[in-house]
């Protein structure tokens, strides 16, 4: 393993445990396992990447490392969603390798070709990037929001952001999920969307949170049902 | 409430040799319809969601073995999203029912497969009831229910529960219920997630599998639950556990779980149905969209409502008029030939006699009303019409600070204004649970009320029922804006609103339903008709009657413009309204009342005093004081807006 990345995979860590609202250097270690490196962390130290504090007990990153993490993971967790929608499987190995590779541009490229996906596969939280808060919409962008659908349209869903795991499982049990096929029957004065048979009236607010592939060739191809 | 659970589960524990069969599945999927083709019994069945509130529960004998059988509101999945759905799980976590029937329509396969997971996963024995197998096949689907059978390792039997086809095949499948194959593996981290905190769990809780995997879903209610049961620390250890594989998985189980789940759904679908690659069109979701339509759907709203109306005037008017002069003027000379007039003559068929405002208004008047009308409203709610309503009217319930969820209770209050507010459950926010109730009880006339109304405005023409109709709805929609301005905001739920197939009415579930509505209101209704009569009759005689009329004629006369006799409308209002209704039929043939005063009295009675089932369910939802304060109001504010527009019709336009 190279320097950078066992440097970014401590980074990484850190940016998970923050997440969980953890800063302990004993859960840090054995996260870590056996890939724990007592220099990097001195490195990082050293680069103003993270600070320590209470002896050396706790451990988080800085305002510069926290920047330097959210554009690792936001690659990362893109990657994720890319190789989920796109190839619908093993999305974690995938990913792993992502992050150490790719340039800014060419993640934002993606963001903005997948709609700018504000959750991966596992349903955390990716970090916006400059594409997200202009909303930046090329020709190339393949993932729109389900309001976008002519009336009469059908798409194959890509991935559903949702505010809460209640609606998410709501939405799921009415099986409009990635893979399937919905139609849009109506946009006043709701909407009205049919999704495997059955006719189900929502708010805007929660069709325009189902994004569909906009290519028809997609639909076609994934007609029989389910991805592969 | 846990207190209620375990006071049920000692009593079943007590003696049990009787078998439970609980009847699941997804909403309007016919399981009510099951439950009564199972029992002989009957509860009301309809084309669309939320017609079962509450778990109704029989005994009864099948192939010789007694059993209890259970009907529930519908479930989608054991992760729960509403109140009524609470019910469904809280039974099925309490008293463990020794079988489920899941009732699935053939038509939302993958819908109900999402349900039919989560089942199996209890491990208690299922048959699965696989209904409108008829319409997919129209639709050119063809499912291969023995391959399905095989798959899921329980019996699938084939039925149209609306002609009652099948039902010999599901009791036999009964005895052969049995526990599914529960083949769903996720990986590894999650499945030994799961394990650990089944460990963790208490010894005596029931279904530990699912249990846990609900935890790790963050189920909200379930904590609740266990909390009740097993005291805070309990929880806290288990939260702890949770929290603890949480992190190791350090992704959303929701997501990865309901994936799972979906693959294996998918499989099973593929494996299981073939489509035809061409289908014809098809009528019904022609007229389902047309009657969504924000340009169609109102004329086709219009056009309905008029043609119930059309029914009302010219069918059942003349029917009711003709049984009038046959049946209740021969009667009537018999008993004057009989009893000489006096106080039994008056008893009997005076103003306030028990034959002439009782039973005569009951069978005579009201009856053949109602009959009429709700074979037309039953053929309505069996095409499953009513529920488009709610697209329609979506932006208009918005200004009134509801959220698309109240509007399925809304809508069904047009039905019965009882099981309407008690399904108010089903919203999240107190405001909207609140603004809801508060406008079911009051300008919304139910099923039976609008078949009177029709028929005492329709004496009138159709202007008197447009006017008063208009006015009914912009006093509604003006008090949902007041009560959305003075309640305090709060989250608002979420709508998603799954909308019925529409379908050809069948002819025999219509006359069925139509039997049974018309033999609760005789059961019902009729009792209450001859009380509320000896009670005006002996208040009448004592003279308190009269005391009443003159305190409250400056209201009455004064400020509505009615006839004195109004009062006696009133009274047997908070009593029962068709009795009221039948009253001011009466006073229209006898000329009491004219056009104004006809307008100004049915939206005053359609406003006035909710009936008393429609009170009891308000005080269930709302508590007692508050349902009180709702009605006091309501009683209220329908005065003053009969006495505006008494004011408006007779001075500004000199009607």
């Amino acid at each position: 393993m190279n320097r950078k990345r066992e440097k970014d995979e401590h980074i990484e860590r850190l940016y998970y445990m923050k997440e969980e609202e953890t800063d302990s250097m004993d859960i840090l270690r054995s996260a870590m396992n056996e890939n724990y490196d007592a220099d990097i962390i001195d490195e990082l130290l050293s680069g103003d990447m993270v600070e320590l504090s209470e002896g050396e007990n706790k451990i988080r990153l800085t305002k510069k490392g926290e920047d330097y993490a959210r554009q690792l993971i936001r690659a990362h967790r893109l990657a994720e969603r890319l190789l989920y929608d796109v190839l619908g499987g093993d999305y974690e190995s995938g990913a792993c390798e992502f992050e150490h590779t790719v340039t800014p541009e060419l993640v934002d490229s993606i963001c903005i070709l997948l709609g700018h996906p504000r959750a991966c596969p596992h349903g955390m939280p990716i970090p916006q990037g400059q594409c997200c808060r202009h909303s930046s919409r090329t020709a190339q962008s393949s993932v729109i929001p389900l309001v976008e659908l002519e009336v009469g349209q059908s798409a194959r869903v890509a991935y559903i952001n949702c505010k809460s795991d209640q609606q998410l499982h709501k939405i799921d049990s009415l099986c409009i999920r990635p893979g399937a096929v919905v139609t849009l029957h109506q946009r006043y004065p709701t909407y009205v969307i049919e999704c495997e048979g059955s006719n189900i009236a929502m708010d805007e607010e929660i069709v325009s949170n189902i994004c569909v592939w906009r290519e028809p060739q997609h639909f076609q191809s994934a007609g029989k049902e389910t991805p592969a | 409430m846990s207190g209620k659970r375990k006071a049920k589960k000692d009593n079943s524990s007590g003696s049990r040799p009787l078998k439970r069969i609980a009847i699941v599945g997804l909403p309007n999927t016919g399981k009510s319809q099951v439950f009564n083709n199972l029992t002989g019994e009957y509860t009301l069945v309809a084309n669309y969601p939320l017609t079962t509130v509450e778990i109704k529960r029989t005994r009864c004998e099948i192939d010789g073995e007694p059993y209890e059988v259970i009907d529930t509101p519908g479930l989608h999945c054991l992760y729960i999203h509403s109140e009524e759905e609470l019910i469904v799980r809280d039974m099925i976590f309490s008293e463990k029912p020794d079988m489920i029937i899941q009732c699935i329509d053939a038509n939302q396969l993958k819908q109900s497969l999402t349900l039919t997971a989560d089942l199996l996963e209890l491990g208690i024995p299922m048959v699965i009831s696989l209904n409108a197998i008829d319409e997919t096949a129209r639709r050119g689907v063809w499912i291969d229910s023995d391959g399905l059978s095989r798959l899921l390792g329980v019996p699938v039997v084939e039925s149209i529960a609306v002609n009652g086809l099948g039902t010999r095949e599901l009791k036999g499948a009964i005895s052969k219920a049995r526990r599914g194959k529960w083949s769903l593996r996720y990986v590894d981290i999650i499945d030994d997630g799961i394990s650990a905190i089944e460990s963790e769990l208490p010894e005596d809780v029931s279904f530990k599998r699912k249990v846990a995997v609900l935890l790790l879903l963050a189920d909200p209610f379930l904590a609740d639950y266990l909390r009740a049961e097993y005291g805070q620390e309990k929880v806290a250890q288990l939260k702890n556990k949770v929290n603890r594989v949480r992190r190791q998985f350090r992704g959303n189980f929701s997501r990865a779980l309901n994936n799972k789940r979906s693959r294996w759904v998918d499989d099973i679908v593929n494996n299981t149905t073939r489509k035809q690659k061409i289908t014809p069109g098809e009528s019904s979701k022609v007229f389902a969209r047309l009657s969504r339509h924000p340009v169609f759907g109102i004329p086709i709203l219009l056009a309905v409502v008029f043609i119930m109306f059309l029914l009302v005037v010219n069918v059942a008017n003349v029917i009711a008029g003709w049984m009038d002069t046959t049946v209740w003027v021969s009667v009537e000379s018999k008993i004057n030939s009989l009893v000489p007039a006096g106080f039994w003559n008056d008893f009997l068929i005076g103003d306030y006699g028990v034959l002439s405002l009782g039973l005569a208004n009951a069978f005579l008047t009201v009856l053949p009303i109602l009959t009429v009308f709700f074979i037309a409203f039953n053929i309505l709610e069996d095409i499953g019409y009513i529920p488009n309503l709610c697209v329609l009217t979506k932006r208009i319930f918005d200004k009134l600070g509801l959220s698309g969820s109240a509007i399925m209770p809304l809508v069904l209050g047009f039905g019965c204004k009882t099981m309407a507010t008690l399904t108010t459950k089903s919203l999240r926010s107190k405001k909207e649970r609140y603004i809801s109730i508060y406008l079911i009880a009051f300008a919304i006339p139910c099923a039976a009320q609008l078949g009177l109304n029709m028929s005492i405005l329709g004496r009138m023409g159709i202007m008197a029922f447009v006017v008063a109709f208009s006015v009914l709805g912009f006093v509604e929609i003006a008090a949902g804006m007041a009560l959305n301005k003075i309640l305090r905001e709060e989250g608002r739920t979420d709508f998603i609103q799954e909308l019925p197939a529409i379908r050809l009415p069948n002819a025999k579930a219509v006359m069925v339903k139509t039997y049974y509505r018309l033999r609760w209101f005789i059961k019902e209704a009729v009792p209450v008709f001859l009380y509320a009569a000896v009670a005006l009759f002996v208040i009448d005689k004592i003279g308190i009657l009269d005391a009443m009329k003159n305190i409250l004629g400056p209201i009455v006369n004064g400020l509505l413009g009615l006839p004195s006799q109004m009062v006696d409308a009133l009274i047997l209002c908070m009593a029962r309204h068709e009795a009221a209704a039948g009253l001011m039929i009466k006073l229209i043939e006898k000329g009491q009342l004219n056009y104004v005063q006809c307008i100004v009295s049915v939206t005053l009675t359609t406003m006035f005093v909710p009936c008393f089932a429609n009170i009891m369910a308000m005080i269930k939802e709302l508590g007692t004081r508050r349902a009180l304060t709702a009605v006091l109001i309501i009683n209220c504010t329908a005065i003053m807006v009969a006495g505006i527009l008494n004011w408006v019709l007779v001075g500004l336009f000199n009607l």
